[in-house]
């Protein structure tokens, strides 16, 4: 809670502010934020991370349980999130928008990855037809990014607790 | 005698053909309509063939200078009748498929006429000989199917006439069992060209039941083209996410993992199938490898090494199919366009959904080699 309190009130300090990082830390949970745009009521994100050494020596199976259960809790992005891939070698699972969202100009989705080492990040990309995925920023209220920075600490927790 | 009724099955089974290459796109893009039957031969369905036919009227319907009307009147166009009711029919039309049974051979006949495919040339000496039967001498014994009948009625009648048995006014002739002559056959060595394909495919969580499909039908054609061209052709399947592995036909197109990409294990598996069981200079190896291109970042030098080293000197064609995923097309194709700019035994083509696999065959296959 203290993480998602203090990640709440630099968005407010920032508000205003474009082209930005705000990082906030509880122990060893170190929360990071690349900001496009801070507005009052919603921000433009390009990446929301959650980093902590504590996740060094997990396994995989771990991480795919812990995965999961973040799919689950992150209801709120208007796309719903699942597992798509892991990969045992670099300890990684990747959440993606399922299925994600298409438009006349392309395909976007939330990614989210969870790393041994460690991490938990959040990336909106957009993929048109003949180019490579581009990072877009993703348009987030200051409501969602809380629970967002609050589900990042459980999912670590839930880590750590099996 | 020449029997009418062979001629009208030539003449039906023109038609049948007329019309499978007439729609050949529509059955190369959906691979769902052929079904297989035995080793040689499909059976795809063609829309009913009307037989031309007599069609009569009504009798006491009347005819020319009958009915109510007056000289002059004129005659009332359909669907002026006041009385009539009803309008469009709901239901759809009774278009009945019939199946026919084409045999693979001149499916391929039918695919290279239809993309203007090049015979291929293959490579190598042809220095592996195949024993062939081949029916070409006469025997004392033999299984009764096989009997000569000529040579065996010749023989009976030598025997007949040297021992004063036969009569011309009553010419029965019966062989008697040293009479009887059977065919046999020698085994003759005959060089031939060799062929594998390898088939490739991401089966990484990001890799669903329809881009599956599409690889399922891209290579039933491909097989059924290489087949043709090749006499020993030999089917290799490798499967991959993050770790690769060397299957059956059935666990190729039904399996389906969660695990990451990496390109590079299945190159390994397949670096190490070649070596081992595919010398390069006896075999046509032919390489086509399907994914969704979302490679793991750190693995695409990897990948390139081993295809570099490992995969290209080796084969006649190493193809790459992209095929789209829910989440769009990777950057791998991307990667190998810059790598490889100028290497004409790699062939990329990116699959975007079932219509783009008319073209990507033709993009495979069109290079004859």
């Amino acid at each position: 809670m203290k993480l998602r309190n203090d990640f709440l009130q630099e968005l407010q300090a920032n508000l205003g502010q474009t082209n930005c990082k705000v990082v906030v830390a509880d122990g060893p949970r170190i929360l990071k934020c690349q900001i496009q745009q801070c507005d009052p009521l919603a921000v433009a994100i390009t990446q929301l991370a959650l980093e902590t050494s504590e996740l060094a020596s997990v396994d995989i199976a771990k991480l795919q349980s812990a995965s999961q259960s973040l799919c689950q809790r992150v209801n709120y992005l208007l796309e719903p999130i699942s597992p798509i891939e892991t990969d045992a070698d670099g300890c990684v699972v990747q959440m993606r928008s399922s299925p994600p969202q298409k438009n006349d100009t392309g395909r976007f989705y939330y990614e989210l990855l969870l790393r041994r080492g460690g991490s938990v990040s959040l990336c909106r990309y957009e993929k048109q037809a003949g180019t490579s995925r581009q990072r877009v920023p993703a348009t987030l209220t200051h409501e969602v990014l809380g629970r967002l920075a609050e589900d990042f600490n459980a999912t670590v927790a839930e880590i750590l607790g099996n | 005698m020449f029997l009418n009724i062979e001629r009208d099955q030539r003449r039906f089974k023109q038609i049948v053909r007329g019309r499978i290459r007439e729609n050949l796109r529509k059955y190369i893009t959906h691979g769902e309509m052929i079904g297989r039957r035995g080793k040689d031969a499909v059976s795809i369905p063609v829309p009913q063939l009307d037989i031309p036919r007599f069609r009569f009227g009504k009798n006491g319907s009347g005819g020319v200078g009958q009915g109510e009307g007056e000289v002059g009147q004129p005659i009332g166009k359909p669907g002026d009748d006041p009385g009539g009711s009803g309008g469009a029919g709901s239901e759809p039309g009774s278009g009945h498929l019939m199946e026919v049974e084409v045999t693979l051979e001149e499916l391929a006949k039918m695919l290279g006429n239809e993309l203007e495919l090049p015979r291929i040339e293959p490579k190598g000496t042809a220095n592996i000989t195949a024993e062939k039967a081949k029916y070409n001498s006469i025997r004392q014994t033999g299984p009764e199917s096989l009997r000569h009948f000529k040579r065996t009625y010749l023989n009976a009648l030598r025997r007949q006439i040297s021992t004063n048995t036969y009569q011309p006014d009553d010419p029965y002739i019966v062989p008697i069992k040293s009479d009887k002559q059977y065919r046999s056959w020698n085994d003759v060595p005959k060089p031939q060209v060799n062929a594998v394909v390898i088939y490739v495919m991401d089966v990484s969580g990001s890799m669903t039941d329809d881009q599956k499909e599409i690889v399922r039908t891209e290579a039933f054609w491909i097989d059924t083209w290489l087949a043709s061209q090749y006499q020993g052709l030999e089917t290799r399947y490798i499967i991959h996410d993050a770790m690769a592995k060397e299957v059956d036909e059935h666990t190729f197109y039904h399996t389906r993992e969660s695990g990451g990409t990496r390109i590079s294990s299945a190159y390994k598996v397949c670096a190490k199938l070649i070596s081992e069981s595919f010398p390069v200079d006896d075999w046509n190896i032919y390489c086509f490898q399907f994914s969704d291109g979302d490679n793991w970042g750190d693995d695409n030098q990897q990948a390139f090494d081993l295809l570099s080293e490992k995969l290209l000197p080796a084969t006649n064609l190493f193809c790459y199919g992209q095929v789209e995923s829910p989440y769009g097309s990777g950057d791998f194709i991307e990667a190998l366009r810059k790598q490889y700019s100028e290497h004409d035994t790699l062939i990329l083509s990116e699959i975007p959904d079932k219509e783009g696999i008319y073209d990507s065959i033709r993009t495979f296959l069109g290079k004859g080699k």
